[in-house]
Parts: structure tokens; sequence; C-alpha cells
């Protein structure tokens, strides 16, 4: 995360050089410092990598929230209509994410994502137990976790 | 038209704090009490919110983040106290 | 033009944690009630919160709201999956008309541990889809 201290650097330089001690000026010397960094250092594994990583980290926030926004919906559905149209079921889907950090990461947007709320991962981390609210088919539920599960996994390494 | 806005935005949160009392008082359950007690936090961060507009004062906000953060840790001690042997059902 | 982004964001926030009322208040179970709750309360506290940025649209208020919807993402979560694994060790009864439930048994009270699925068990052994 040296390539991030960097871009940080870089911003601090912005504000002290234009003067501008506000959010606004933060965010303009951020952005100038990754440009910067983005054009100079592209031959530098750490900071090409780092550079890819923050494009797809912003697609990445779109995404989910539109995902947060479009199941919200349902839910929003289910629950202003007399009937419930809910299927439940607690699933257990293996898991890929290793590292305690990882594991808690994915736990915690899973819970986000409405449908879907982590109860526990297992004592040897084997497999996370989800609350699912609507268990249409058992396979694509769990394709769907996957995929949305590689999809953070890809941004953390 | 940000005065009604806002007192309209009080008259909603206000009738979700009545909802989430009537669930704090049916229960059943302990943990179901907890997450109305948790929603109700939620609430009054979002009431405190909509007083920061309609009042232009920001200083409520510092409120807000310490709520959000003892609210949790309400939920956590409570969590831990159900699971570690307490109450088993209170009704 | 903000007057309006500030409307619209604070009505469909205040619109959504009364959501979370009323699912807290008809869910039939308690999981349920949490995706209720943790779902709707943070997103409606956090359209409220971008309210207030926009309305005072000044660093320290945005810095506020920032830290405020952070601790709100960051908690809610872990709220949910503590009062959850509480309310499954205490034996909340769960929906009568719950599909599966994978974690039934799985916990052992004594050591406060949880088991995974048996590997040779065919719910779990699935071959990964391709597409």
């Amino acid at each position: 995360m040296s390539a991030f201290a960097w871009n940080i650097l870089l911003a601090l330089i912005w504000i002290a050089v234009s003067g501008d001690f506000s959010g606004a000026g933060l965010l303009t010397g951020f952005v100038l410092g990754y440009i910067i960094l983005g054009i100079t250092l592209r031959e530098v594994p750490a900071f090409a990598a780092y550079v890819r990583r923050v494009p797809k980290i912003i697609l990445f926030a779109g995404y989910f929230l539109r995902e947060l926004i479009r199941s919200n919906l349902r839910v929003a559905w289910d629950v202003v209509t007399p009937t419930h149209y809910m299927k439940p079921a607690v699933i257990a889907v293996p898991l890929d994410a290793k590292t305690d950090g990882e594991i808690a990461l994915v736990a915690n947007l899973i819970s986000l994502t409405p449908g879907t709320l982590t109860l526990d991962v297992s004592s040897d981390r084997r497999v996370l137990y989800i609350h699912v609210m609507y268990l249409d088919d058992l396979e694509q539920v769990r394709a769907d976790i996957k995929r949305f599960e590689a999809r953070v996994l890809e941004l953390l390494r | 038209m940000i005065d009604i806005i806002t007192a309209l935005s009080f008259a909603i949160l206000s009738i979700a704090l009545v909802i989430t009392f009537v669930r704090l008082v049916r229960g059943p359950s302990l943990p179901d009490r907890v997450v109305a007690l948790e929603l109700m936090a939620s609430l009054t961060v979002g009431f405190i919110g909509v007083h920061a507009v309609s009042s232009e004062r920001f200083s409520f906000l510092d409120v807000a983040m310490v709520l959000a953060l003892t609210a949790f840790l309400a939920a956590v001690g409570f969590a831990r106290y159900l699971e570690k042997g307490g109450l088993r059902s209170d009704d | 033009m903000i007057d309006v982004l500030v409307a619209l964001s604070m009505l469909i926030g205040a619109l959504f944690m009364l959501l979370a009322a009323i699912g807290l208040l008809r869910m039939p179970d308690l999981p349920m009630r949490m995706h209720a709750t943790t779902k709707a309360g943070a997103l409606g506290s956090g359209l409220i919160m971008i309210a207030v940025a926009l309305h005072f649209s000044s660093s320290e208020v945005t810095a506020r709201v920032i830290a405020i919807i952070g601790f709100i993402m960051l908690t809610a979560p872990v709220a949910a999956h503590v009062i959850g694994r509480a309310g499954y060790f205490v034996g909340v009864p769960l929906w009568h008309k719950i599909l599966q439930d994978d974690l039934k048994g799985k916990y052992d009270a004594t050591t406060h541990t949880l088991r995974s699925p048996d590997i040779d068990s065919q719910d779990i052994e699935q071959p990964p889809r391709d597409h």
C-alpha cells in the first residue's frame, strides 16, 4: 500500500503549494497525484497495480450501490404488500477468502446486499452461513454469492 | 420549501419510531427487542440529521456520530450476555 | 437545484427508515426482521446524512457525514451478525415456512464453536457452474 501513501503525500504537497486547506483541495491534490503516478511510474509493478486498482474500486462502488437500491426495492415491495412472497433459508456457502480481513469484508458486504444476511463463519473458516430471503433456486443463489465474493476478492488481491 | 420537507421527514420518522416501539413492546424474544432498540438508534441518527438541516446548526452531527457507535456497542453487549448463558426467554 | 436534491434524498431516506420499521413489525421471524432493519435502516440514515452534507456543502460537515456513514456501514452488518448468532444460540424460533436450515445442529453450546458441513455431504460440494 506504499503507492497509496505516495499518493497521499503528493496530495499533501499540492495542499501546501496551492494553500487550499480544504476537502476539495485534498481531493484535487489526490486526483492530480494519481494521474502523475499513473503516467510517470507506470513501469513499476507496485505502482501499476495501484493505478489499475482505483478504477476497479470506483466501478465496484457503483455496482454495489446499484445492487443495494435494486434489491432494497424488492424487499420494500414485500414489506408493503399484504402477502409474504419470501422463501427464507439458511444456506452454507464455501468461502474462498482466507485472511480475517478478507472474510470480514466479504461478510459485511454480503450483509449489506439486501436478500442476504451473513449469520456466521464456521470456526474452521471454510464456510459462510447466510440467511437468504428469496431462495428461488439454490444453485443460482449460491452462484450469485460466489460471483459477488470473487468481485470483492479481486479488489483486495 | 426546505421547511416543508423537514417537517414531512420529522413526521415520517416519528411514525417509524412509533412502529418500532410496538415491536419493542411486543417482543416476543429478547433478540427481537435488541433489534428494535438498534433501529431506534438509527432512527435517532436520522432525526439528528433532519434537525441539523432544519435548525441550520451542524454541531448535532457529533452526537449522531457517537450515537451510531454506542448503539453498536450496546448490541454487542446484549448479544454476549445472551450467548454466555443469560436469560433464555423473557416472557 | 441543490435544494431539490436535499429534499429528494431526505424524503427517500426517511421513507426507507419507515420501511425498515414496517419490516421490523411485519416480518415473521428474527433473521427476516434483521434483513429489514440492517439494510433499509443503513440506507435510510445514509441518505439523510447525504442530504445534510448537500445542504451545508462545507468540508467540515462533509467529513462528519462520511465518518457517520462509514460507521453505520461498518457496524450494521456486524451487529446483525452478533444478534443473529445470539438469537440462534438462545433458540429463537424460525418461521415455519423456512425452506432449509444448514445451520441446524452445527453450533456447539459448550465450546461456542461452529462446525462446517461435512465435506462429503452433497449440499456443499457442488461442481462450479460454467458461465
